[in-house]
């Protein structure tokens, strides 16, 4: 497997080295670069050699990611998405669904996620978008809202209400009914095709609809999550790479009062806790996938616990990294200056701070709480 | 070679599963008692329960399968594990 991954390293490189920056400041990345990427295998790269995917562990997935996150994390989401799609197909789907969709999104076909709406952030639990079966013929209706990659994307995996529980549905972006508009100019992340997904009563081939519906929306919802949380943890953990390769550079050629900034014990405390958080962050992102990899009923917190420190520890070591450099960081484009707002918004993405730390609190109450 | 699952009867599974549960949620659970009406399991845990039942008897729960009604109970996930792994034998 690690000669497969070294492939699509090489070609992650290949693809986004040297673009990022520009990307970045135009707020897109060419559609051909994204599909090249998928058509390859890039995007879900844990989908089975059987779907025409590459097949990685999720171990191998993860490093993936992390040096793809390194270099640009609007890419990375893009990763993040167009995987937890493939995920939950072939999670909720039947075979014949797995075996349709699964090689249309390792074939240069892009797909995105969409959960959020209107009054439906935190608490998904408040979605209103109605999914109903109608003959042999599916009807979607509802707003979603911030959906990452939408702008690109050629199929939209919706959530909705089914019935008395949820269910997950196909939605290609050029059916009747499918309004896509793009996220103004967001604060970071910028290239990643975020945009609002509006569905009018769009009528779709009731085989849309993944097999696997009608259960509780939270049940669906962490299936989801719990691939996002993975592969948003190990962008994150790819961000402090970038940053400290940065901040370390920066901190042997610059030189102040007569000396590199690596010789100010402050500037080189900066460094040690870079390091101590990139390295921290890789060993919990290393555990949930290998949690994951074996099939362990542990990845399920496991990945919230990556996601939930590896998004704070971004968010501090870019901060740090943007200190470091000063106003040779302080322009958009630049590698710690994206890293700055593309790390703050994972606190937000994939279950914000605050609910990571209730699903921890839950997590913990149930397992090692006294009688209640 | 050979699975020791493969030769576990009922009684087997349903104490399996109820100290796993037990494990999990520090409460004792009849296997008739429903898990979720009780409010004594937390979000993250269906899922978790979902990956220890396939990974115990070597199952994958998908599509149609993938239905809270069949986690409910200890006696409707032994029944679950018996029949796809009956299906799994057969095929
Ligand atoms: C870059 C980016 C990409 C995104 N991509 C996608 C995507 O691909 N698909 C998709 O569906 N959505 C996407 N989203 C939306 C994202 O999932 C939501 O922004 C997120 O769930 C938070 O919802 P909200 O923004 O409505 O905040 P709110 O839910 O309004 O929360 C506001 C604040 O209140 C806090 N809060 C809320 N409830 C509680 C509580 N019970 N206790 C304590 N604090 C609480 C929150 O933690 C937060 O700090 C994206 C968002 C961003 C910024």
């Amino acid at each position: 497997m690690a000669d497969v991954r070294a492939d699509l390293q090489a070609l992650v490189t290949d693809l986004i080295a040297g673009h990022a920056g520009e990307w970045d400041r135009r707020g897109e990345i060419p559609v051909e670069v994204i599909r090249k990427a998928g058509a390859a295998g890039v995007l879900c790269a844990q989908v089975g050699t059987a779907h025409g995917g590459p097949g990685l562990s999720s171990v191998d997935n993860g490093e993936l990611t992390a040096y793809t996150g390194g270099l640009c994390s609007s890419f990375r989401s893009l990763m993040t998405s167009q995987g937890m799609a493939a995920w939950t197909i072939s999670r909720l789907g039947d075979a014949g669904q797995q075996r349709e969709w699964l090689s249309r999104l390792t074939g240069g076909e892009l797909a995105a996620v969409a959960f959020s709406e209107p009054n439906a952030g935190s608490d998904l639990s408040a979605m209103d978008t109605l999914i109903e079966l109608d003959g042999d013929r599916v009807t979607v209706t509802g707003a979603k809202r911030w959906v990452t990659g939408a702008a690109y994307a050629d199929v939209v995996l919706v959530f909705g209400r089914y019935g008395a529980g949820a269910a997950a549905i196909l939605v290609p972006t050029t059916a009747p009914g499918v309004t896509v508009t793009r996220v103004p100019d967001p604060l970071g992340c910028r290239a990643a095709g975020h945009a609002d997904v509006r569905l009018d009563a769009v009528r779709l081939p009731a085989a849309s609809l993944l097999r696997g519906a009608g259960q509780p929306l939270s049940l669906l919802v962490t299936t989801a999550l719990t691939y996002g949380r993975i592969s948003v943890a190990w962008g994150c953990a790819g961000i402090m790479r970038a940053c400290l390769a940065a901040s370390a550079a920066h901190a042997t050629t610059r030189q102040q009062f007569g000396v590199a900034l690596a010789d100010h014990q402050l500037i080189a405390r900066h460094l040690a806790e870079q390091y101590v958080a990139e390295q921290s962050a890789t060993r919990l992102c290393a555990h949930a996938s290998a949690a994951w990899d074996a099939n362990s009923p542990e990845l399920v917190t496991a990945a919230v616990v990556a996601k939930h420190r590896a998004a704070g520890d971004a968010t501090r070591v870019a901060a740090s990294a943007v200190q470091v450099l000063a106003s040779a960081g302080a322009q958009d484009g630049h590698v710690v200056a994206r890293a700055h707002r593309d790390a703050k918004l994972m606190e937000v993405i994939e279950g914000t701070n605050e609910i990571c730390q209730l699903l921890l609190a839950e997590h913990v109450l149930a397992t090692t709480g006294g009688a209640r | 070679m050979t699975t020791s699952t493969g030769d576990r009867t009922t009684e087997a599974v349903q104490r399996e599963l109820m100290g796993f549960l037990s494990e999990h949620t520090r409460t004792t659970w009849a296997p008739d008692t429903d898990l979720f009406a009780q409010g004594g399991v937390s979000s993250l845990f269906a899922m978790q329960l979902l990956v220890h039942i396939e990974s115990t008897y070597g199952i994958s729960i998908t599509g149609d399968d993938l239905n809270l009604d069949n986690f409910r109970t200890v006696q409707r996930m032994t029944a679950l594990v018996e029949r796809l792994r009956g299906e799994g034998s057969d095929g």
